[in-house]
Parts: C-alpha cells; structure tokens; sequence
C-alpha cells in the first residue's frame, strides 16, 4: 500500500455541512486538491486553505459565508488567481470561496451603455461578447485574458488603456455584495451613477476582497473608438524615452497608452512566447496608442512622432495594421509571464510615481538591482507613472527569495521617498502590508481599519491583509512605542 | 550490463541516482521545464478542463505546481495526484497560450510514466488500455487482421444486426457511441502497397519523400493514406513507404507507457534514416515524432539520432504549402469550416496552411469557426479513457460548429472519429473530411475532364 490511497470521504463536520450547501461535487478538500490553492500570482507566500468551494449563486455564497461566520471559520474570496499581492493567499486555513463557476453575463443594456456580469466572468470577454455590436469594457490588466472582474473590483484593476480611460473604479456602476455575516447589499441597483451618499461604490473598489464578497457587478461599457493607431519607439539611452514621455503628455496629448519596457524586460519577452524582434541593444521601447475621433489621430501621431525624434529615438514606426498592432500588444500584455523564459522567479512590484521623477527613480532602481545583486526588469504604464519593477530571482538559491523581498521593499521606498505610492493596481494584500506605513500614519491606518469593522466585524473575511501587522492600531502603536524605546 | 540485468534495474526498486525526491523512477519529470513556470495564471482559460470543472488542479498552472511539489517531497505519486495528471488532454493549448514557454504536455507525460510505474493500472482500464497499446497499435498485422474483421462486421450485415437489435445496449454508452460513428472500412496502404518501395510521381519527378502510414490511420482510414499518397504523387512527389516503419507512440507516451513509446520511436528513426523528408497525415503522429528528442532525451546517442529525424518531419499540409501544390480547376461547392487539430495547431504551428489549402480549391465556401483550436476530446484513446470529460468538452466543441456546414475538415483521424461522434449526437449536418481528401477529390474532377492522361497511380 505503498501508493495507493483510496479517496476519503470527508470527516470534518463543519466541511460535511459546507458540501451540502454547494453540492460533493463542488468542495475540495483533499490536500492535494487544495494546494492548487495554497497561492495566487505571489508565490512567495504558500499555505494552504481548509478547503476551496465552488458556489454557483448568490444564495449559495450566502448559505456559505453564513455558515462559516456563525461558526467562526475564517474564509476569503477568490477569482482567476492572478493577483500580484497575495490578496487570495489562505494565512488563517481559511475556506476559499473560488466564484469561477458565477462566470455569466447576466445582461447588456446597450442603451444605457452598461453591462451586469457575475464575479468569475473573465475580463476579456465581457469586450469580446460586444464588440460586434461595436463596444467595449474599457480596464484592460494584462491579465485580462483570464482574470474575473470579480477580481478587478477587488484590486481596483488598471490597465495599459487606463491612462486615458481611467481604472476599474471609473467603469463600476453598482455592486451587489454579500457581507461577511450573510446579509446581501445592493448598492446603486439600476446602475445609476452619481448617486447621492457616502461613495460605497468607491470604498469597495480596491478594498481587495477584506469587506464582502461581490456576487454581481454592473458595469460601464463605451462604443468602441473611430479610429486608432499605434507607435512603437525604440531608444538607445532610458533617459531620452523618460523625456519623451513626459514631453508627449505636456504637450497636451492624452495617448489611451503609454507603456514602457527597459532594456532587461525586453530580453524576457524577446525570449517568451510571443517575441516581436526588436532590436537588439535597446535600452528602453515606448509603446504609444492614441484613439479617437479619426480626425485628430494623424495630428497627434506626427506630434509623437517628433517628439520621439527630439530626443534621440533610434527608431520609431507606427503599425502597418491590425495584425502588426495585436502582436506589440501581445508582446507587452504577457511581458510579466515571459519573465520565465529568463528567470525561475520573479517579484512584481507596483510603486506610483509622478512622471516626472522617472528618470530620477529608474536610476535609483538601477543602484538596487546593483546593490542586491539582483536583476531588476522594468515594464510599464510610463503615461500614468506606475512602476512594475520587476525582480529576477530564483528560490531555489538559499537566500535570494529573501533578498528579492528586501530589493522589492526599497524599490517602494523609492518611489514612496519621491511622494509616490507603494501601489498602483496590483493592491496591498500580504505582499505590501508593512510598506503601507511607508505613506500612512498610524491615525490614517487606523480610520482605514475602523471601516473594515464595519462591514467585517470579526475580521473573519480575508484576514490579515491589506494592514500592517499587528493589524489592531493598538498593538501597532504598543510595536512603534517598544521599537522608539529599544532605540 | 547484460540484457536481463537491464530489465531487472527497470523492475527493481528505484535506483537513487535516478529519483528526484518523491519521484521513485528514472526518467522523472525535468526540473528545468517548471523552473520556466512563474506561477501567472495566463494559461488558465486556454484549458479545456478548467473550463469544464473551474479547478485549478485541472489547470495547466495547477498541474505543473502538482509535478513540482512531488519533487518537492511534498506529495507523494498517489491517485489524488494522479487524478488531474490523467484529466490532463494533452492538447497542449496551454503550450500556446504560456508566455514562458512552459513545457507543460512535457511535463505532464514524464510525470505520467512515474504514475504508471508507481500504480500500474488494474482491472478494466488496465486491460482496455495494454489491449490498444500493447497488443494492437504497434502489431500491423493484428492491426490489419482488427480491419479486416471491423470490416467484415461493416459488410456481412452484423452492424445492421447489431445496432437494430439493441446488442448495443451492453455496452458502456460512450464505446456505443464511438460504435455508431465507425468509419466505413477501406483498404489499407500498407496491403494495397505491399510489395511497392516507391510509388513513383506523376511527370517529372521534384522530390522524393516518406511517408508515415501510422496505425490506426492505416487500417480505419485507408482512404485518406491513399489520398495522402495520390496529392502527393500528383505533385511530383516520389512516395516511399519505409518498410519497417511502426507507430508513432504517441498513445503509449501519453498513457504513460514511456517505454514502449521509447521502443517505437528508435525503430522508426532506424526505418526513416535514409529518408530526407518524413511527411503526416495525422496531426498526434506528427507531433510524437516532432517530440522523440524529448522523449529520448535521456540516451544522448538516440537523442541526435532524434534531432535529425524530427527536423525532416513535416504535416502533409505544410508540405504542400512549403513546397508548391496545384490548385485544382474542378469546383467542390460546399460550404467548409475547418477544426484545429490541436497537435496541428498548438503541437506543431500549423494554423495558416491547411485553411489555405482548402481556400485554393474553387467553389470552397471557407467558414471560419470561433474558437477553432479548441481540443474536441478527442485526445488519442482519452475519449476511451475519460469518457465523461470527453463528452463535455466535445459539447462546448460542437458549440462553435458552425449549423449550416456541408463539410467539417481536419488532419487529424483521432479528431475524425470524435468530431463525427459530435455530429451524430447533436443531429448537426456536416460531413468529416480530411482536409488532404478535398484536395484528392478535386484532382480527380480535374482527371476525369482530360481523360487522355495516363494515370501513374496503381488504381
Ligand atoms: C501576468 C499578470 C499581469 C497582470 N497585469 C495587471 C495589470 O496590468 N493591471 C492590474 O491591475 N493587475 C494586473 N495583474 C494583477 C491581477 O491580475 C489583478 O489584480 C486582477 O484584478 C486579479 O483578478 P483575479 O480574478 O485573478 O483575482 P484573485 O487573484 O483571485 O483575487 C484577488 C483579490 O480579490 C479578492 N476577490 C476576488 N474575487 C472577489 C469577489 N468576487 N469579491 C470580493 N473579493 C474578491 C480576493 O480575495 C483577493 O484578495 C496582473 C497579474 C498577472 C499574473
Ligand atoms: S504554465 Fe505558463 S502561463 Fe501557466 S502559470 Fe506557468 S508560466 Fe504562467
Ligand atoms: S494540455 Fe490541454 S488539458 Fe492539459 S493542461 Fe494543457 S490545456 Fe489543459
């Protein structure tokens, strides 16, 4: 019997009760079913849960999440798995309610330019299901392709479009939720925005699943733009394209992107999947689209055009068509993936910063990713100032996870130190918890946290996330007067 | 070591060398292909089994952590570990949409072989699956004596008896399906060419190049090798049929049974060695020999004999494509969609050639089908295996079929019998074909009007 194991039936009592809600077939509970489970896109971090359960409506996630308060188990929400921050990583063996199977769209109302989708409905094909008709959904993570608007409301989703557009924040017109005691809220019904009141909405969005779980969103759709076009720039030192963008926005243009890729970024995605050939010896590439009326497009593509020129662009062309567009974007949106093919590991960070200290802060990223040892790949939303550092490393090496985390905290200090942020769309979850005092006092940190105790009483929702720890402003006060005293 | 000292260190406990942690046997999964994994979830909803069960150890991500955490030390090879590596398709959607390049199929067979090694299988499956892969596919003979015996059964009127007597009805329900759909049997290559080396061009000879007969392809659809072998000759190719040519292993790797798969591909880069060009007509075969560098990437000898070999494989498609074909005159008017094989598509890149093919022929009304590359179940013997996996995932297939089809064209047979399996059960219209056959039909419209021609083929 070396091998051979037969299925066990379950004998928890409390996931026996949990399996009749959802149904056998619908709860996971054998460890090695669960440890598909024990991370998401942070891998740093692995434990494992108490069991994943898969609810297929609303009165399911309610029936679950009450049976899980009233019996003080603690449980988080979970989508497609993607987020950078460990916001779905099981700290307390935790019951994971995965929402996949609630992947419907309910309804579009093309009219009121709005659609209604269940949580586990994938980003991209909420556009793909419209676009026939001519629209789109606007925030576009470049895990789109498999990531749940579920998800997007959790983190408050960015997107290489959102420059322009704005993020997932600007695109949500009403939520329904269920509260970690049970009870189902509806918040702006009919999807009328602008309602008067306190923003729930807005508390919601990016509250990185600690207040309730979202069962049902609606949605702003836009009609697709006239026209289109894209410029891809290459340049041989980061400061010229640094210059370049900022000199693009000040020139009054608006781009619906503006990304960025330094020199080691473009050898990952070169290497990955979906390479592009670009040429070799590139320091720094702009990938620039402006949309709109079709009028204006021409106007404003010669004004990138020279801007590039001035200074010093190697090369700089627009795409020939559609085909040529697809594969730039392709290659950018699955940059963090291609980081494999030249790394086992890597640390994604999200610092924010004002364009203008760009330059400023990719040398001082360069001193960290010299001063660990480390290589550091840079891609990003340069239009908007948010920084992806992302770290190279391999866990296998003793130490070096270790010393990945300390490069990642310092790329976030530096961008903190130029009145920045520690995160731009990828949230705060377990990853950047402690840095959250790098931009908050602790007054700051605790009004946030008295919010939380509002809907999530018990803490029983996602527990010990988003807030440093320990999370109680008390117990920070009592760590920050032990460690003023010891010093 | 002698022979039987060999077989011994292959049956005997695990050599520790050889093992990696909880992985007892050689040839254990490689570390450096899920080293390549970071973990990002883009693969997710290219797979057709977390598409179907919305769990992520049925995922490509999910999988490939599995694999891992075996070497880990932190599972053992038990059944809830061998559960989602078996669920696994194989079809290799998720190698196209990983932008690492993570060799998750790669992955997935190696970590199969120590499944099968660890818990041999028992019972039903056991005998169902050594039946097909031992005692059948690599036997061209018993091979052809099942051909002749399915067609016998086709022509002496048993099938009639059979279906209209409800004898069906003792059969599990998926074998009664596949029973349904059983293609009308014709003469295989292998018997019709017996005695033949090359089957020479018509005109003036351009290139000579080998064929793979395969197994199956051989016996269940004896027409399309012909067909293969008349576009072929039509196009001023020589066709040789290597003699000692076998099958492609493809089925024995993906069942686990690596060493019988090992066996299978040293013969047949011995048999194809003097050949410069090896051409397909079935995409899983194709894909196996694209793969024994992979495969015997143990046997530094045998994996540059592999190298070489894969370099001259080619799908019949991409040939054509590659090397120049006639278009047809005479028109088929049908209106055609086209199904991605997915060791066509995902497996070998080959996307773009075989629809051109069909577009060249006149009269062709090409429909494209949304999601074309989607797995139809298919997946080798997994239809046979896993039926009720099978049966959804074709379900979300036949989803995307096009209704108002006269014809359903691929390259790949297993995809054939599957596909067919879709139409009948779901009452769709749509005739399968493969994509070579319309081209065979429409050079022999083209023969019929210039009757003066002397036909070089042996018909
Ligand atoms: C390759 C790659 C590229 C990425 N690019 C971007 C990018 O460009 N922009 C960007 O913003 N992000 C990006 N991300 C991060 C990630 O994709 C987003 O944060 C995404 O919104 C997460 O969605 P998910 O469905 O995977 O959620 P998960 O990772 O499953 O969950 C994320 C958080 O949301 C909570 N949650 C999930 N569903 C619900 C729900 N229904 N109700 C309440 N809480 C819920 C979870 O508890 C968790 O805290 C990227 C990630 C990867 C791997
Ligand atoms: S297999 Fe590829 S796509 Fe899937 S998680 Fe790993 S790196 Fe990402
Ligand atoms: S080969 Fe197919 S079924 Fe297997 S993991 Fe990849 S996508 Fe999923």
């Amino acid at each position: 019997m070396l091998f051979k194991k037969k299925k066990k039936d379950i004998e928890d009592e409390h996931l026996k009760n949990l399996a009749k809600i959802v149904g056998q077939k619908s709860i996971l509970h054998h460890k090695e079913d669960l440890l598909s489970y024990d991370c998401d896109g942070f891998t740093i971090h692995k434990s494992l849960p108490k069991a994943v359960i898969f609810p297929k409506n609303t009165e399911e996630v309610v029936a679950a999440v009450t049976y899980c308060s009233t019996h003080n188990i603690p449980f988080l929400a979970r989508g497609a798995g993607t987020g950078l921050s460990g916001g779905a990583i099981p700290l307390h063996e935790e019951v994971v309610i995965s929402l996949v199977k609630m992947k419907n769209l309910l309804s579009v109302d093309y009219e009121n330019r709005q659609a209604v989708v269940q949580p586990g409905y994938v980003n991209l094909k909420l556009t793909n299901s419209i676009s026939a008709k001519g629209y789109y959904y606007a925030p576009d993570p470049s895990s789109q392709y498999v990531c749940t608007i579920g998800g997007n409301v959790a983190e408050n989703a960015g997107g290489a479009h959102c420059l322009k557009y704005g993020v997932t924040t600007n695109h949500i017109l009403g939520l329904e939720l269920v509260l970690p005691n049970g009870e189902i809220v509806e918040i702006s019904e009919n999807g009328v925005p602008d309602m008067p009141g306190y923003d729930l909405l807005g508390i919601l969005t990016g509250s990185e699943g600690t207040l309730g779980i979202v069962t049902k969103i609606t949605v702003r759709i836009l009609k697709n733009p006239e026209g289109k076009k894209t410029v891809l720039a290459y340049f041989d030192r980061v400061e010229d394209g640094s210059h370049a963008v900022s000199d693009i926005i000040s020139a009054g243009i608006v781009p619906a992107a503006l990304e960025m890729m330094d020199h080691t970024a473009i050898e990952g995605v070169e290497a990955g999947a979906f390479p592009v050939g670009h040429p070799k010896g590139i320091e720094a590439l702009l990938l620039i689209e402006v949309d709109g009326i079709i009028e204006g497009i021409d106007e404003q593509i010669d004004q990138i055009l020279s801007v590039c020129r001035n200074h010093n662009v190697r090369d700089v062309k627009v795409a020939r068509d559609e085909e040529e567009r697809g594969r730039w974007w392709a290659n950018r949106k699955t940059g963090f993936g291609a980081m494999g093919a030249i790394s086992p590991d890597y640390l994604v960070q999200d610092g924010v910063i004002p364009r203008s200290t760009l330059p400023k802060v990719l040398n001082n990223i360069k001193e960290i990713s010299n001063e660990y040892n480390l290589r550091i790949a840079n891609i990003f939303h340069a239009g908007d100032g948010n920084l992806h550092p992302l770290i190279l490393f391999d866990s296998r090496i003793e130490g070096e996870t270790e010393k990945a985390l300390k490069a990642g905290t310092a790329c976030l200090k530096a961008c903190a130190d130029v009145g920045g942020s520690i995160t731009g769309e990828h949230g705060v979850g377990i990853e950047k918890k402690e840095e959250m005092r790098f931009i908050f006092t602790d007054d700051e940190l605790e009004a946030q946290i008295a919010i939380r105790e509002v809907f999530n009483p018990n803490d029983l929702l996602n527990k010990g996330k988003l807030f440093p720890t320990p999370s109680r402003c008390m117990d920070i006060k009592k760590v920050i007067k032990e460690t003023a005293a010891a010093q | 070591m002698t022979a039987t000292e060999k077989e011994l260190s292959n049956e005997s406990p695990p050599c520790a060398t050889n093992k990696l942690s909880n992985y007892l046997w050689e040839d254990h999964p490689d570390e450096n292909k899920w080293a390549d994994c970071v973990h990002c979830g883009m693969c997710l909803e290219s797979c057709p089994t977390y598409l179907e069960t919305g769990q992520e150890q049925h995922s490509p991500r999910g999988r490939v952590h599995l694999i891992k955490s075996v070497a880990e030390g932190k599972l053992e090879v038990n059944e809830q570990f061998m559960d989602p590596v078996f669920q696994c398709l194989d079809c290799r959607a998720c190698t196209t949409a990983c932008p690492a390049d993570v060799d998750v199929g790669g992955l997935i067979e190696e970590a199969r072989g120590q499944v099968r090694q660890a818990m041999p299988l028992t019972g039903m499956k056991g005998a169902i699956s050594s039946f097909f892969l031992k005692g059948l596919f690599p036997h061209p003979n018993r091979l052809q004596a099942a051909g002749g015996l399915l067609k016998f059964y086709q022509k002496s009127g048993l099938q009639k008896a059979v279906r209209s007597t409800g004898a069906l009805r003792v059969m599990p329900k998926h074998l009664a399906e596949m029973e349904a759909i059983m293609p009308e049997i014709t003469t295989s290559v292998r018997k019709k060419y017996k005695d033949v080396e090359v089957i020479p061009a018509k005109g003036t000879p351009k290139a000579q190049v080998a064929m793979l007969k395969g197994c199956i392809m051989d016996v269940m659809f004896g027409d399309i090798n012909q067909s293969t072998i008349n576009v072929l000759t039509h196009n001023g190719n020589d066709v040789e049929l290597p003699k000692n040519q076998t099958c492609c292993g493809a089925l024995h790797v993906h069942a686990g049974d690596r060493e019988t798969g090992k066996k299978l591909a040293k013969q047949n880069i011995e048999a194809f060695e003097k050949s410069n060009k090896v051409v397909v007509n079935a995409a899983g075969c194709g894909c196996a020999l694209k793969e024994y560098p992979e495969l015997l990437r143990n046997e530094p000898e045998w994996k540059e004999r592999a190298e070489a070999f894969s370099e001259k494989v080619e799908d019949i498609s991409k040939y054509l494509y590659d090397t120049g074909y006639e278009k047809p005159t005479s028109s088929i008017n049908k209106r055609i969609t086209y199904h991605d094989a997915c060791h066509l598509a995902h497996g070998q890149g080959v996307r773009h050639e075989p629809r051109q093919l069909l577009k060249d022929i006149p009269g062709v009304t090409f429909i494209e089908q949304p999601n074309a590359d989607t797995c139809c179940g298919s997946a080798g013997i997994y239809n046979i295996t896993n039926p009720e996996m099978a049966t959804a995932v074709l379900e979300r297939k036949m989803e995307n079929v096009p209704d108002d089809v006269d014809m359903i064209s691929m390259g790949n047979p297993g995809c054939m019998l599957q596909m067919a399996m879709g139409v009948q059960k779901y009452g769709r219209s749509g005739e399968i074909v493969h994509t070579v056959q319309l081209l065979d039909w429409a050079y022999q419209e083209d023969q019929k009007k210039q009757p003066q021609t002397t036909d070089a083929r042996k018909e």
